[in-house]
């Protein structure tokens, strides 16, 4: 037990600018806009600062921390408390990318909140409360803690759908509120299952328990039950994520949810799906994942085209986002499925990389509906001519997500592939119709707003404000970043990666 | 040599200047990228000079770790590396001069000098990559510059989806090389050239496998050169800018296909099936595309068809052996028709129109260029002195010595056919009287002149350094080292050199008695033979093929899968969502305040609980 | 005494749980009801002291628990009827098929 409280600090320092806004009065619009983004500064700034303390070799291990939290089931036999439950925070490299990843964002999204229009004060509390549910998620070392800072980070997406949204927003709010619960339940079954077999939840704990065949349980898991648990996480995680079929609940989401909360949202909360499949799903039970590693290819190549088919023929540029995102997820599933260290690791370049890009495009998506009070693409055109930069941006950020190379969705969908064509070559050359099918959904929906003659004027239409350059350069930067130079990803990834079995 | 990775990095440098600073710099980004790329040029030139002598320079460095894996990036200086090099280079280079004066006064002038960076940084990285990996990258990034100049003057429809037709064609190319490149990768553990040709040369890979690879290889050649079946977009890509359609379409980007399966010519050496495919690919679109000239009226789209086949004569030269042949003819094609480009793009800064029917007598009125497009015409008609001469001969000798009979008398109908429709073009052009007022045609400035004048002398002259009367100099150099790559002079019958010739002049000829003369009548032809004409007219509606089998199935399958979502996955979910709720009903239903029925009711549950735990003996 | 077998008493204290429970889920009259509560807890009763005398662990603890059963249950009692009894006088019955409160 050591005296580090970075970590504790790094996710709960939003806590004060909630406590700040508490007080603040609910009429000043530009003070609760300010101190709502300052809020968000702080993480980032320990995010980044613990990412630069690591490139420059401090070991990840010594970010953890631990105090007692819950004790229960005395017994003399076990000389103590039988069931503990530990607040403990730590990081491996996969984690700290993630919470980089989401400290950057929650702070862009912040500046892209700045479009609120009511309301203030109660929006940037539920946001702030969000993002500590999203930092906590990545850093738990326990399933408990998990699934706490999991459920908090459901209700303010709730209530921020719900009432910040647009026309259908309580709908979507709802479907989101039940597909979520649903999932959340499956997956508090599994880890009650794992706790009451084990008698811990510790995640590191169950790697090494669960897999050891002699090892002493409280109770013996047998093999089925294994089985049984990893697709009960899988179709926890899945919903999330979303894999087909359990993916309707998001287009509600991503269609009605302002674009601020849909940037973390998918650039986010999506990926804690595909997090929580590779720290737990892989992780505790990667003999079991191994089996029906094929099953999960053939979900990613599935997902793939189905999302990129669906996109191709949506009206409404949102909806082609949030078929993009299920088209892409896809390839997570397809770098999982491959089950070799280029697999996996595009799988997990995939979360990164797709985090970035969508939420760029989304911003981009925000700014155009701020400025038309449409997104429907037959109702645009021509855009970049009232709008040369941002339709520069979309069109690069178009570019990212179908994989140009030079950008970060090229690496990862190439890992991913390459991993594939190792183990089922024929599976991912059905898959390499996705390539082909994601250029042209794109394009057909990027050139026909930005492109082509202008159908309809929007008068004094103006290009990018100052505050929203900043949001823009640097995902692009970033997106670029890791396209050009991917060490820099790699390198903290190396170490999830040893793990792995080849 | 060790310097020449700078090479791509000025036009680099060029892109990022005018992005950030072309608002302020106005046209005087021109002069940015005209420095820049003279830099590349002389870079370029000196590596050429010193790959002449010295060997061949690799460097690398670890660009991405996969667990044990290295992927490696770096540059190469081979042979056809620096000979590229200083192709692209130099091409660039002179349409970055001339469209100072083309895209004069357009609003967006340092946006396409940025974008023209762009696509020379990639042209030249691709030119220099050492590995598959990285010419898959610096391939993409070619079509994306491609991609944003064709759609250059984006508020036009036609823009819109030539660009985006560009772009999609192209990947479909691109899916076969990244298959093709990835098989090889897990059957040699390597990206890189000289890694795969050793596994090829040891042995290592079935002979299936490298046909396949082979072959995938040349889907993405395929797509990138417009070779048939993948050929409509690089017509349609004339909606860029012409200077553009010059550099991209004609010298550069659309041969890097030739360049690939140039590049990796030992794998395709060691496959008979796919030395056979490439030949038959590329004589087949030779002929085709050219026939497809013969008719059309759009004077870019006319030298489009005839990039198209030009292209093929290349792929059949690489697949009839005749590696030095091919890469010859690839830069001597670079030379003649940029130069006919920048003169085609100089007719229509003149006349502001396309349609050559509606131009004509423009000889006298354009000094320089009518004499440059002259020359130009020359060149690729294959008329003896001039460079295209030297390299189809090549072609012509090598498809003939493979044994490939038929697809020899193929090209030689296409070389009928490229005299004919290129002296068509010509007379239709510059000879006769004006068909439509054009008022106040002018001489295009210095700045588009000299370009044109500079790539004259190059269609005139470049053939000499490969010729059976003055030596073979490039092609010995080329294969020099590698007996991979074949011979560096293959010798043939004299006949062949006879027949190319006659076949030339007879289309000139004929070209002129039509065009020229007027002595057999243009329209009787075409109601001669009005079914040929309109298949031809309409490009053998291979368009609208593709619009109503792959742009409508997409569609179909689109719908089909909206279907699925609308009634199973959304149709499941509302069963669920029923189910719920009548299980809700009914639950209220039970609970009528009758202590006694929940009582029972508890009882029960706890009956079965209890039933259920006895038979399981606690264990699930 | 010791020749009565333990089961005996759980058969007892079975039976007499199961005419409680019978009569406490059907009878129609809510006194009756209250009854047969009675006769359940008796048959708890019964089970406590059996497990007291013979089970693994003989001790006085069952036995205790027994008495402290019976108290409370005679508590039970006298609330039980005081709520019937004001219940009675706000509605006039005392069948419980229409005392569905609950419901609402």
């Amino acid at each position: 037990m050591n005296e580090t409280y970075y970590l504790s600090l790094l996710v709960f320092s939003p806590l004060i600018g909630i406590l700040l806004l508490a007080f603040m009065p609910k009429e000043g619009e530009r003070s609760i806009k300010l101190l709502g983004f300052l809020a968000t500064l702080p993480s980032a700034l320990l995010a980044l600062m613990a990412y630069a303390s690591y490139l420059g070799g401090k070991d990840l291990a010594d970010f953890s921390e631990k105090a007692n939290w819950i004790r229960f089931g005395n017994s003399p036999e076990t000389g103590g408390a039988f069931f503990t439950v530990q607040y403990e925070l730590g990081i491996d490299g996969f984690a700290l990318m993630m919470v980089v990843l989401t400290a950057i964002l929650s702070t862009l999204a912040a500046i892209a909140s700045f479009h609120i229009k009511k309301e203030w004060k109660g929006y940037f509390m539920l946001f702030l409360l969000l993002e500590i549910g999203m930092l906590g998620v990545f850093t738990a070392q326990n399933l408990i803690l998990f699934f706490v800072f999991f459920e908090m980070t459901l209700i303010p997406m709730f209530f921020l759908i719900g009432k910040w949204g647009f026309f259908e927003k309580e709908k979507a709010a709802y479907s989101f509120l039940i597909y979520n619960g649903l999932g959340s339940a499956i997956l508090l079954i599994v880890i009650m299952v794992l706790f009451a077999r084990t008698g811990t939840t510790n995640i590191e704990a169950l790697k090494t328990l669960v897999n050891v065949a002699n090892s002493e349980l409280a109770a013996p898991m047998s093999g089925p039950l294994k089985y049984g648990l990893l697709i009960a996480l899988i179709m926890a995680f899945g919903i999330k994520l979303p894999i087909f079929p359990l993916h309707s609940w998001m287009l509600r989401v991503h269609v009605e949810a302002p674009p601020s909360i849909v940037m973390l949202h998918s650039g986010i909360l999506l990926k804690i799906g595909a997090f929580g499949l590779i720290r737990f799903g892989i992780g505790i039970f990667p003999d079991q994942f191994k089996e029906i590693a094929f099953w999960i290819a053939v979900l990613g190549v599935v997902n793939l085209l189905y999302g990129a088919f669906l996109a191709f023929i949506q009206k409404d540029f949102k909806m082609v986002l949030a078929y993009s995102s299920i088209s892409h997820m896809g390839i997570v599933l397809i770098g999982l499925g491959a089950w070799n260290e280029a697999g996996v690791q595009g799988a997990m370049f995939q979360v990164v990389s797709h985090g970035l890009i969508s939420a760029l495009l989304f911003f981009l998506v925000g700014i155009i509906y701020e400025r038309t009070h449409t997104s429907d693409i037959s109702k645009l055109g021509g855009m970049a001519k009232g709008m040369p930069v941002a339709s520069g941006f979309l069109l690069a950020a178009a570019m990212a997500s179908l994989g140009l190379p030079g950008m970060s969705g090229f690496v990862s969908e190439f890992m991913a592939f390459l991993g594939l064509f190792k183990v089922w070559p024929w599976l991912a050359a059905v898959g390499t119709l996705g390539i082909i099918m994601t250029a042209v959904y794109l394009l057909r929906a990027v050139l026909a707003i930005t492109y082509g003659k202008v159908d309809r004027e929007f008068p004094g239409i103006r290009d990018l404000r100052s505050y929203e350059w900043a949001p823009v350069v640097v995902l692009t930067c970033l997106i670029v970043l890791i396209g050009v130079y991917p060490t820099v990803l790699s390198e903290p990834l190396k170490s999830v990666l040893l793990g792995l079995g080849g | 040599m060790e310097i020449a990775w700078l090479i791509p990095l000025f036009p680099l440098l060029s892109f990022l200047v005018l992005l950030l600073a072309g608002r302020r710099l106005k046209e005087a980004s021109a002069a940015a990228g005209i420095l820049l790329t003279l830099a590349s040029l002389a870079l370029s030139v000196y590596v050429l000079i010193e790959r002449l002598s010295g060997p061949t320079f690799k460097a690398e460095a670890v660009w991405l770790t996969i667990g044990d894996l290295q992927l490696t990036a770096g540059f190469e200086v081979n042979q056809l590396n620096a000979l590229m090099l200083v192709i692209v280079s130099l091409v660039s280079f002179l349409v970055h001069i001339y469209s100072k004066g083309y895209m004069h006064g357009d609003e967006r002038f340092p946006v396409y000098y940025a974008y023209l960076g762009l696509f020379t940084f990639s042209m030249l990285g691709l030119v220099l990559s050492p590995n598959l990996l990285q010419t898959y990258i610096f391939w993409e990034l070619v079509g994306l510059g491609s991609f944003l100049l064709i759609g250059f003057y984006f508020y036009k429809e036609s823009a819109k989806h030539a660009a985006m037709k560009a772009f999609i064609m192209t990947r479909i190319g691109d899916v076969g090389l990244l298959i093709g490149m990835i098989l090889l990768f897990w059957e040699t553990g390597s990206f890189e050239y000289d890694e795969i040709f050793a596994a090829v040369r040891g042995g290592e890979l079935s002979g299936t496998m490298i046909t396949l690879t082979a072959i995938l290889i040349f889907v993405g050649a395929v797509g990138k050169s417009g070779q048939f079946p993948l050929h409509t977009w690089l017509p349609d890509a004339m909606e860029g800018p012409t200077p553009v359609s010059a550099l991209i379409h004609a010298a550069t980007m659309v041969a890097a296909g030739v360049y690939l399966v140039a590049a990796t010519f030992p794998l395709f050496a060691a496959s008979e099936a796919a030395m056979m495919t490439v030949a038959i690919i590329g004589a087949f679109t030779a002929i085709f595309a050219a026939s497809i000239g013969l008719v059309q009226t759009d004077i870019k789209r006319v030298l489009a068809y005839s990039t198209v086949s030009q292209l093929g004569y290349m792929m059949l030269a690489l697949g009839s052996a005749g590696y030095v042949a091919g890469v010859f003819h690839l830069m001597t094609h670079a030379f003649f028709k940029a130069l006919l480009f920048l003169a085609a793009g100089s007719v229509i800064h003149a006349v502001h129109t396309q349609d050559i029917e509606k131009m004509g007598g423009l000889w006298k009125k354009l000094r320089f260029t009518g004499p440059l497009f002259l020359i130009g015409t020359l060149a690729i008609s294959g008329v003896p002195l001039f460079s295209g001469f030297f390299s189809k001969d090549e072609i012509l000798i090598a498809a003939w010595e493979h044994g490939n009979t038929t697809l020899f008398w193929l090209a030689v109908i296409a070389a009928f056919f490229t005299a004919f429709y290129m002296f068509r073009l010509f007379f239709m052009v510059f000879m006769g009287e004006a068909r439509s007022h054009h008022k106040a045609v002018h001489e295009s400035p210095g700045s588009m002149v000299w370009p044109m004048a500079v790539l004259g002398i190059l269609a005139i002259f470049a053939g000499y350094v490969n010729t059976p009367w003055f030596g073979t100099f490039l092609g010995d150099w080329l294969v020099e080292g590698n007996s991979a790559l074949g011979h560096g002079h293959v010798e043939g019958p004299a006949w062949i050199m006879i027949v190319a010739t006659s076949v030339s002049l007879a289309g000139i000829l004929l070209a002129y008695l039509i065009y020229g003369k007027r002595a057999i009548s243009r329209d009787g032809l075409i109601t001669s033979v009005p079914l040929t004409y309109n298949v031809l007219k309409n490009k053998y509606y291979i368009d609208e093929l593709y619009h109503y089998t792959f742009v409508y199935g997409a569609k179909a399958v689109s719908l089909f899968l909206r279907f699925i979502e609308l009634f199973l996955v959304e149709g499941i979910m509302k069963t669920v969502a029923a189910l719920v709720q009548t299980l809700g009903k009914t639950g209220s239903k039970i609970q009528s305040g009758q202590v006694q029925t929940y009582g029972a009711i508890a009882f029960a549950g706890l009956a079965v609980l209890m039933l259920i735990f006895a038979l399981t003996g606690g264990y699930l | 005494m010791s020749n009565i077998p333990v089961s005996a008493f759980l058969a007892l204290a079975l039976i007499l749980f199961c005419i409680g429970l019978y009569g406490a889920l059907t009878k129609r009259n809510t006194v009756i009801v209250l009854i047969s509560i009675e006769l359940m807890l008796n048959a708890v009763n019964i089970n406590l002291v059996t497990f007291s005398k013979y089970g693994p662990a003989p001790s006085i603890n069952g036995q205790v628990f027994a008495l402290f059963a019976i108290a409370v249950a005679a508590a039970e009692a006298a609330v039980g009827l005081a709520i019937l009894i004001a219940l009675y006088r706000n509605r006039k019955t005392v069948n419980i098929d229409e005392m569905n409160q609950l419901k609402h």
